[in-house]
């Protein structure tokens, strides 16, 4: 479940809230059908996290990171099992470096590795490949995803990385000023984006194109040889039929259907 | 309560205390600076003025004392600091650890770390200047420690309380608290000695009843099992404020959202 909003919709604290960080101001959280204020310890057993903002004690070796959120999170055959996980993150070579002597990508294995170590039934990721380059965020997408499927766990996720989150998540919510402004697959939410993207390169001088654009009433951006006009999707056969008609040849066509990010843009900007 | 969320945040810090310098130097190494010092002071004054028979046996009695006291108090501060300086404190609390494990956790903690600093301090004292803290205090000196571990958690955990509350900036708490209290204590002089303003401030104090009457121990003077009651009974009552005061600060970080904000 991918959790989206703006900066300041209230996801961080969505996250806080669900892990007894934050108390709510009104209402109850129920989790695995158990009140949370009364089942604190016995939820937060079987759920861990991860987030961008935090880090695991630099001075303690892996192993030693590891071992101790084991034993907060009473895992049984410790040992055994941070082996396992450390070979499957490839730190087993890395288990006796301190935190501090890690690189980002490494450190950011670790604390996808730390959220593993319970083996929980709910994992709450805020934002865990921020700052990381592209090929270290591609790296650990790729670990949760396998864990996901062989351990059918839950996992509550939140990024500005669109891309990111259409791949990760089988469904989104939409947070705003700590509201659901809608909840759906990444396809249907980006499918109630009507409009599409026409990118045409036009072999005639651009005047004759703004002119015939500006005629139509179209919403468009000329960037040098690039003329990238949004549409009903609906509309593009006729778009290209009035192209033609007005012999404004082109040499290079694309459509860009609308993406979650698109859907992202438009509600945010709507709600503000 | 699970022994093994206690274990777990007492082995956490295990790991940290032997390689780190700063931690080492709170245990051993300022304890034992502080004791060379004074007892090279006091030397000189047993060997300059008349009738300074136990001056030293009192004033090293008296150093070691407090310095188990202050070393107790800013260590279990530091214990939560150290948390909140490696941004682990949402890791620490969003793991299936209560309050009440946290705080056993620190106390476990702080009680290793302790033994180990009066022992260097036994040791120290009984090489340098043939200071024998056990002889020194008899069967006494488990009650007198005692008291001191009690009021240092006290403190400790109200510093905690105050940065829940105030947030980093007032983290020197941790280091300037037993500063302040330390005048009050009556460490190196009896109460009588204090203005009467003062003296009503050392009363509500548990350590100066204990200072109090380890110096009657040393100087071999009758003692008033009356103060040790009175210490005993105020450290029960300050313990008991200390951890609810916590637990009330800690939940209105929580409503409040600071828990987070100071990670």
């Amino acid at each position: 479940m991918g959790l989206l909003g703006p900066n300041g919709a209230g996801k961080t604290t969505t996250i806080d809230m669900l892990l007894g960080l934050t108390t709510p101001t009104s209402g109850n959280i129920n989790m695995f059908g158990l009140p949370f204020e009364i089942n604190r310890a016995n939820i937060l057993k079987r759920m861990n996290f991860s987030a961008a903002y935090i880090n695991l004690p630099w001075s303690l070796k892996v192993i030693e990171n590891l071992y101790t959120f084991a034993r907060l999170y009473e895992v049984d055959d410790y040992k055994e099992k941070v082996d396992k996980l450390m070979d499957e993150f490839q730190l087993t070579n890395l288990k006796d470096k301190r935190a501090d002597e890690l690189s980002s990508g490494q450190l950011a294995k670790l604390y996808i590795c730390k959220s593993f170590v319970n083996n929980p039934k709910l994992l709450l990721l805020d934002e865990p490949t921020a700052f990381l380059d592209p090929d270290v965020a591609d790296i650990i997408r790729k670990i949760i995803l396998k864990r996901v499927k062989k351990t059918n766990m839950s996992i509550l996720f939140t990024s500005h990385n669109m891309p990111e989150i259409t791949e990760i998540c089988d469904r989104v919510i939409f947070l705003n000023h700590g509201k659901i402004i809608a909840e759906d697959t990444p396809d249907e939410l980006a499918q109630k984006i009507k409009f599409c993207k026409v990118r045409l390169l036009f072999l005639v001088e651009n005047n004759k194109v703004k002119t015939l654009l500006d005629n139509y009433k179209y919403e468009y951006i000329i960037d040098n040889k690039e003329t990238t006009i949004s549409l009903d999707e609906r509309n593009v056969g006729q778009l290209l039929g009035r192209l033609s008609l007005a012999k404004l040849k082109y040499t290079q066509i694309t459509i860009d259907k609308p993406t979650l990010e698109d859907f992202f843009i438009k509600v945010a900007r709507e709600k503000l | 309560m699970s022994y093994r969320r206690i274990l777990a945040m007492v082995i956490r810090h295990l790991y940290v205390w032997p390689r780190n310098l700063d931690r080492l130097m709170g245990s051993f190494g300022w304890p034992i600076l502080e004791i060379t010092i004074w007892g090279i002071t006091m030397s000189y004054f047993q060997k300059n003025l008349s009738n300074s028979l136990s001056i030293v046996t009192v004033i090293l009695g008296s150093v070691i004392m407090w310095q188990i006291l202050a070393r107790t108090q800013t260590e279990i501060s530091i214990v939560f600091l150290d948390e909140v300086w490696n941004k682990n404190l949402i890791n620490i609390f969003s793991s299936p650890l209560t309050k009440a494990e946290f705080l056993v956790s620190i106390i476990v903690l702080n009680t290793i770390k302790i033994i180990f600093t009066i022992l260097s301090l036994m040791i120290v004292g009984f090489f340098y200047y043939k200071f024998d803290l056990i002889s020194s205090f008899g069967l006494y000196l488990p009650f007198l420690l005692l008291n001191l571990l009690l009021m240092g958690w006290s403190v400790g955990f109200f510093v905690i309380a105050v940065i829940l509350r105030f947030g980093y900036r007032v983290q020197e708490l941790a280091w300037a608290i037993f500063l302040v209290t330390q005048p009050f204590s009556c460490v190196f002089y009896p109460i009588s000695v204090l203005p009467s303003w003062a003296k009503s401030i050392a009363l509500l104090l548990p350590s100066s009843y204990l200072f109090e009457e380890m110096r009657n121990i040393l100087s071999k003077n009758p003692i008033n099992m009356n103060n040790l009651y009175i210490s005993f009974s105020l450290n029960m009552i300050y313990l008991s404020l200390s951890i609810w005061f916590f637990s009330a600060m800690f939940e209105k970080a929580r409503e409040h959202g600071r828990l987070v904000k100071l990670n």
